[in-house]
């Protein structure tokens, strides 16, 4: 190397260069640091022993004697910075009369790796999150797609069961017939009639899926929609011999809800109370306003004295199909759409649905609404 | 562009160069939020700024750690256009995008596959160092009608050209078409040789592309 160079590496190296220069005395005391030390590691530990200068990893610290004897060379160092942020170093440690000079420099091959790493895994996850985005998407349009498909569909049928239902009718009021033939009309009116029923929910179920859920909402009183509930209830209990007990009398004045919507709801859990019990036993229901944290709510509680419900069954019972194929105690099909449209109605409300049972001792299903009124609306009379 | 916009540009160039992801996110979401059109996003905004950062490093301004950091914060903000992007009306045409082996850029051939979600297609983006047999699968899945291939290092070429050469051997009717920064030096005609692999320069000449396809082709 040109002599001249040796002046100018001294410069550099103690001025400029990225490079820890460290004295070290007789006992391995750091006593001199170059500019790039001085820029980046605590200077107040300036005279105390190098091994203080490294993180401690391990319990036992290793002493100056046998850091300097260390067989592996450059020795990697991981020492505490001015940012109490470690970093590592490849140390080199020259003998020098009264001491050592350590040099060490930034481990650069482990940094690059690094660097390249995380630049590969941000790459991954960007192109992950580009393809959940777009997965995504996809089952949007699916969805959508369902939706349409379920909702012509059920309109389709929708006429054609009409059809059978009212001709079906026609005739058993019409025709002279003997007893096997008037059974096997009144099957298939109960047949097309469960179908209409099926169709009906579909058609419930696609608005709903749709979004297209849209609230009639008029000051009413739920007393009213209750005894107009039960004109369409009582027969049904007749039929099966249970004795239906209504209790509005703590249901309050005028509020805001969808009546028509709501009575479906009440339809709905009431006709399943009905559906699931056997004769002689009794389905009360039960409209009262209640306080809650802010204002008060509309509860609606309908027991049963049915098999009740298990755990494992209630969990999913107010999803879409989760009833489907079960068989109610007069032997009607359940389409198991019902509970999860009227969930949906009474989520629309802002309120909440819910089943308390143990098996054996009946089911209570209720349902909450807060209660809210439109002032611009007289109450009525 | 309006005033305003220059001025967000300017933020979110400074934003980029140092390092600064939530200043671009920022401005990005704001141009969203302002239902600004996706393609002056990625334009004005994301592609011009990523050529600014090329030209300050060709220039010594800044270092491959700052372009690499730029790029990572441009994807970061690409991924905020996401749920515009991919629920755009579809038309029923889909691409294959991917990159030649040991690439680090994906983001112009990431670009193109969103300049195809633009157009109402789907656009099937297989990072970098996606294995052949992920590649082959995908186009076996998907059906896409064309596939397409970015390089942007030079030195990749010959895996570039095996990547190439392993989709037509696959699907010898399969359309193919290669860009990216690398192929502007050479390789062009190696590339070219290979049955119906088409070169195209940018994005301008690839939307020309797809309208041409568009026009033509029959819906799958």
């Amino acid at each position: 190397m040109n002599p001249a160079a040796s002046p100018i590496l001294a410069t550099y190296l103690d001025s400029l260069a990225p490079v820890l220069v460290l004295t070290l005395d007789q006992d391995v005391r750091v006593t001199e640091c170059n500019a790039y030390a001085q820029q980046i590691l605590p200077m107040e530990q300036l005279g105390r022993p190098f091994t203080d200068w490294l993180v401690e990893l391990t319990a036992r610290k290793l002493t100056g004697a046998e850091l300097l004897a260390g067989t592996e060379t450059p020795a990697r160092l991981s020492l505490n910075t001015a940012s109490r942020v470690p970093e590592t170093f490849l140390f080199h440690f020259f003998p020098v009369p009264d001491g050592h000079i350590a040099l060490g420099s930034p481990d650069i091959a482990q940094q690059r790796r690094l660097g390249e790493t995380v630049l590969g895994l941000n790459r991954e996850l960007s192109n992950l999150t580009r393809q959940l985005h777009q997965a995504n998407a996809e089952l949007k349009e699916l969805n959508q797609l369902k939706n349409t498909f379920l909702g012509m569909a059920a309109h389709d049928l929708r006429k054609p069961i009409g059809a059978i239902l009212a001709y079906v009718q026609f005739v058993l009021d019409e025709a002279e017939l003997g007893a096997e033939h008037r059974e096997f009309l009144a099957i298939s009116h109960a047949a097309a009639a469960d179908m209409k029923r099926l169709v009906d929910n579909f058609l419930d179920l696609a608005v709903i899926e749709a979004n297209q859920l849209r609230l009639d909402l008029a000051n009413v009183r739920a007393a009213d929609i209750l005894d107009a509930a039960m004109v369409l209830l009582r027969p049904l209990a007749q039929r099966k011999a249970v004795t239906l007990v209504a209790d509005a009398s703590q249901a309050g004045g005028d509020m805001r809800l969808d009546a028509a919507k709501l009575q479906q709801v009440l339809l709905n859990l009431a006709g399943n109370a009905v559906e699931h019990s056997q004769g002689g036993q009794q389905v009360t229901i039960c409209l009262r306003r209640a306080p809650k944290a802010q204002g008060e709510e509309l509860r609606c509680e309908v027991h049963d004295e049915g098999a009740g419900i298990d755990a494992a069954a209630k969990a999913h019972l107010f999803e879409a199909f989760a009833q489907a194929g079960s068989r109610k105690t007069g032997g009607e099909r359940a389409t198991g759409l019902g509970l999860s449209i009227a969930r949906r109605i009474v989520e629309a409300h802002g309120g909440r649905i819910g089943v308390d049972s143990v098996p054996g001792q009946g089911a209570c299903f209720w349902f909450t609404v807060p209660v809210t009124q439109d002032p611009s609306q007289k109450e009525t009379p | 562009m309006n005033p305003d916009r220059t001025d967000d540009y300017s933020r979110y160039l400074a934003g980029l160069l140092a390092g600064d992801a939530a200043t671009c996110r920022a401005v990005a979401q704001a141009w969203l939020d302002a239902a600004v059109p996706l393609p002056r996003l990625y334009e004005d905004l994301i592609q011009r700024s990523l050529y600014d950062v090329g030209l300050l490093w060709e220039r010594g301004r800044i270092s491959v750690a700052d372009e690499h950091l730029a790029s990572a914060i441009s994807e970061g903000v690409m991924a905020l256009a996401y749920p515009r992007l991919f629920a755009l009306p579809r038309v029923n045409h889909s691409a294959l995008i991917t990159c030649a082996a040991n690439e680090q850029h994906q983001i112009g051939a990431k670009m193109v596959a969103d300049l195809f979600e633009m157009r109402g297609w789907r656009g099937f983006f297989l990072g970098a160092n996606a294995p052949y047999r992920d590649v082959l699968d995908l186009i076996a899945a998907r059906r896409p009608e064309v596939a397409c291939l970015s390089l942007t290092v030079f030195f990749n070429l010959d895996k570039f050209i095996e990547l190439a050469e392993t989709i037509r051997a696959a699907y010898p009717e399969l359309p193919i078409l290669v860009g990216g920064q690398a192929l502007r030096v050479g390789g062009r005609e190696r590339a070219e040789r290979i049955a119906d692999t088409r070169y195209l320069g940018s994005l301008a000449e690839l939307d020309a592309w797809i309208a041409g396809y568009e026009a033509t082709a029959v819906a799958p």
